[in-house]
């Protein structure tokens, strides 16, 4: 598409650069369409520059609004700038399997070109209401805590919401070690203006994991677009559409289940804030863009399963100061089927992962869909949370002792519970030591409804940390007794 | 962090605790003093008590009494004493953690077990753990009275003469200093004299050597003695835990009430940074809604 128009150019000139937008005037007969990728390739005094913008605004008078994304070092007035007649388009297909991209769909990975037979273009629509899919199936990851309470839906989206440094990449990196080395489809990883070094470990993490034992390792089934921190705000705007849309094709043509990982969508809200401002716009809530709901919701309506295929979806959502109630989470939140919700508190007693009980929640913890027997021990799990939690204001100024005996019974096996939701992690294997733990549902469900009947009461505390099903807090229970 | 309003609130209600906390620690306080000054007074008289024993088994080689031959223990019987109130630390749950260990060996070695318990604490809690409670008290608050805890005594004498009990355990709280207090086990029958052989010989000076001659005679003497020195036992046991309950009180109260100020504290410290958080995002949103229009 991109060469067919190239034959008639229509350029224009650089009139502004303000940070990482810039105005380009046009003829007023050849004005660039909403969206359009522009190309500047100037030499100028020795500094090259090869720059692509996306035109965001008309300004009236022939000139156009961009968004630049890449850097705009070295960009000047007067340089001309050529439109290319179509959206940014990335590749898509078998090819990019294997392959490392950035956000304009140019290989990364020094593993030459990618001979892919299509390009899309990253802006499309969603796809309507009627082919959308009604299935709700539960989609097992084998982490006891996100099974029980906040179970993940096949074809449906599931956030991870945590302040800085909870384990939020930590959890994406798990899942990913358990759902794609598990998983016949293909996977997509979408790094969005996070470190660029988590993304080179992933990379290379995916070379070494192998898929079940067919002796293929991951990667081959995965393509990843990374727009990490050091890029423009443009770019990070923009690398989650990229690797969506690789993710379409393969929802769309192959029709297998299709993953895709998002770390971290809050960065693409960011990286939206950052330019509103510079293209002009009114700040809104909290000085955030005040298009902020329709980005996401753009964004996220595309993340979606229909008749066709399934993207089933995990995103990272940093939750800024801790702050659940910031509108760029906010706006994540009502667009997910699950939600996980790191907390603070939890990650201080050295509870992994730390994901809050109470706070998280998930569409389909309903009896319709996971039936009674799940549904009732995940609530009793969390009314004795709960009680725990009233209870805990009590506790810190009278002490335990002033309980009656129901509520320090509750208290004695919340306690048993809040530790028995830790479980090791494959992918922190090297840290801390204990091999990951993969916990059937079932035997998550059999462990807590035990616990909750009190039929492990005798345990001590420690010996629920960081173990499977709880069988195995039994046999550490042992372990420890014969230490001492 | 999110909202103030709540925070406010939830410091409002930790204010309210910390209130009663403080009262409660100002009257366990004044009643201490009183009930210790109770014990002190009553100390003297059980020790005096003890010592003439002491005497009495010094010179006598051949003492025997029903109350003190021990027989095997086929039925036992148990006296727990706790408060009527909670609020006092873990007073209350160590008596009762003391109690059923005590019950679980009685029952382990299929001893029968009469158990009488002092305190609804100690009642409910009791019950609570599948214990049934032969007996009940609730009167004995911060000041028990000798009358009302000898009828008590007189019936544990009697059914230990008739051979109804084998012997009688006291669980209570000891009052060892106003630091320590510790809940115990205490066999008051069969009476075992020279229970607290050191107190006694530190006062007692050269006394044994001293030359006793009984009328009418040994036997109607300790007749006498050993109800009244069990009676005075019991009786300690009763003030000690009556003191063990206020000093307890008031340690419990005290932290209750520092414990409240830090969560006071800390409550205001969110409560003053949420506060901030909002009006700084409220200036700053006006702020950018001028600039924007100026443009």
């Amino acid at each position: 598409m991109a060469t067919a128009i190239a034959s008639e150019k229509k350029n224009g000139k650089v009139t502004q650069v303000i940070g990482s937008t810039f105005d380009v005037e046009f003829p007023e007969s050849t004005l660039p369409a909403i969206y359009n990728a522009v190309r500047i390739d100037a030499d100028h005094k020795g500094v090259k520059l090869e720059l692509v913008g996306e035109v965001q605004q008309h300004l009236g008078g022939g000139k156009v609004r961009c968004v630049a994304l890449g850097s705009t070092d070295g960009l000047i007035r007067g340089q001309e700038v050529v439109d290319t007649g179509s959206p940014v388009s990335v590749p898509v297909g078998p090819a990019t399997l294997g392959r490392v991209f950035n956000m304009l769909g140019e290989p990364i990975d020094n593993g030459g070109d990618v001979n892919a037979d299509e390009r899309w273009s990253i802006h499309r629509d969603a796809p309507p209401v009627s082919e959308l899919s009604t299935k709700t199936e539960l989609f097992e990851t084998g982490i006891k805590v996100i099974d029980l309470l906040t179970p993940f839906v096949r074809g449906g989206k599931a956030g991870l919401f945590g302040g800085a440094g909870l384990g939020k990449t930590v959890i994406l990196t798990e899942l990913i070690a358990r759902i794609a080395s598990a998983h016949g489809g293909n996977s997509v990883f979408a790094g969005v203006g996070e470190r660029t070094r988590e993304g080179t470990d992933l990379w290379l993490e995916m070379q070494d994991a192998k898929i079940g034992d067919t002796g293929r390792s991951v990667i081959e089934q995965t393509c990843m677009v990374f727009g990490q921190m050091n890029e423009p705000p443009g770019a990070r705007l923009r690398v989650a559409l990229s690797a969506l849309t690789m993710a379409e094709y393969f929802r769309d043509t192959t029709g297998t289940d299709t993953l895709l990982f998002v770390d971290n969508i809050f960065r693409f809200s960011q990286a939206g804030s950052e330019v509103s401002a510079l293209l002009g716009r009114m700040p809104s809530a909290v000085g955030y863009q005040p298009t902020l709901a329709t980005e996401m919701g753009a964004l996220q309506e595309r993340i979606t399963s229909t008749e066709k295929g399934a993207i089933t979806s995990v995103q990272a959502v940093y939750v800024p100061a801790d702050d659940p109630t910031d509108p760029a989470p906010a706006t994540a939140f009502g667009n997910l089927d699950a939600f996980i919700y790191l907390e603070r508190s939890i990650s201080e007693k050295g509870i992994y992962p730390a994901v809050d009980p109470l706070a998280s929640s998930s569409r389909i913890l309903d009896p319709q869909y996971v039936g009674e027997r799940h549904y009732n021990v995940a609530r009793r799990v969390q009314t004795t949370l709960q009680r725990y939690r009233e209870l805990q204001d009590i506790i810190a100024i009278l002490g335990v002792d002033e309980l009656s005996e129901e509520d320090k019974l509750v208290v004695h096996r919340a306690r048993r519970m809040e530790r028995f939701l830790s479980q090791p992690f494959l992918v922190a294997e090297v840290f801390t030591g204990k091999p990951g733990e993969i916990t059937s549902l079932e035997d998550t469900i059999r462990s807590f409804e035990e616990i909750a009947a009190g039929k492990w009461d005798h345990l001590p505390e420690q010996a629920f940390m960081y173990v499977g099903p709880i069988e195995q807090a039994e046999e550490q229970a042992k372990k420890m007794e014969e230490k001492v | 962090m999110a909202n103030a309003r709540a925070l406010d609130r939830r410091r409002s209600s930790v204010r309210n605790i910390r209130k009663i906390t403080r009262t409660m620690e100002l009257i366990a306080t004044a009643r201490f003093k009183k009930a210790m000054d109770r014990s002190v007074a009553a100390r003297d008289y059980t020790l005096q008590l003890a010592k003439i024993l002491e005497n009495i088994a010094a010179v006598g080689e051949d003492l025997s009494h029903p109350l003190l031959e021990s027989r095997p223990a086929q039925r036992s019987a148990v006296l727990v004493l706790t408060g009527n109130r909670g609020l006092c630390g873990g007073y209350n749950s160590n008596a009762v953690k003391q109690a059923m260990g005590l019950l679980s060996q009685w029952a382990s070695s299929d001893t029968d077990t009469h158990v009488t318990v002092s305190g609804k604490r100690g009642i409910s809690a009791l019950k609570f753990r599948g214990i049934t409670i032969d007996e009940e008290h609730h009167n004995f608050e911060d000041k028990p009275a000798f009358i009302e805890v000898s009828p008590i005594g007189t019936s544990y004498l009697n059914a230990y003469t008739r051979g109804d009990i084998d012997r009688l355990d006291v669980v209570y709280t000891r009052f060892v200093n106003i630091a320590k207090q510790e809940a115990v086990v205490e066999t008051l029958l069969p009476l075992k004299p020279a229970e607290d052989k050191k107190i006694i010989s530190s006062h007692s000076g050269n006394l044994a050597s001293e030359e006793y001659d009984f009328y009418p005679s040994a036997e109607s003497i300790l007749e006498e003695i050993l109800p009244a020195s069990f009676q005075a036992r019991l009786f300690k046991c009763f003030l000690d835990s009556a003191v063990s309950e206020q000093v307890a009180r008031m340690v419990a109260m005290k932290g209750a009430t520092e414990n409240a100020s830090g969560i006071i504290s800390d409550l205001s410290r969110r409560y003053n940074r949420a506060r901030q958080t909002q009006i700084t995002g409220e200036i700053m949103e006006i702020l950018g809604g001028v600039e924007a229009l100026k443009q």
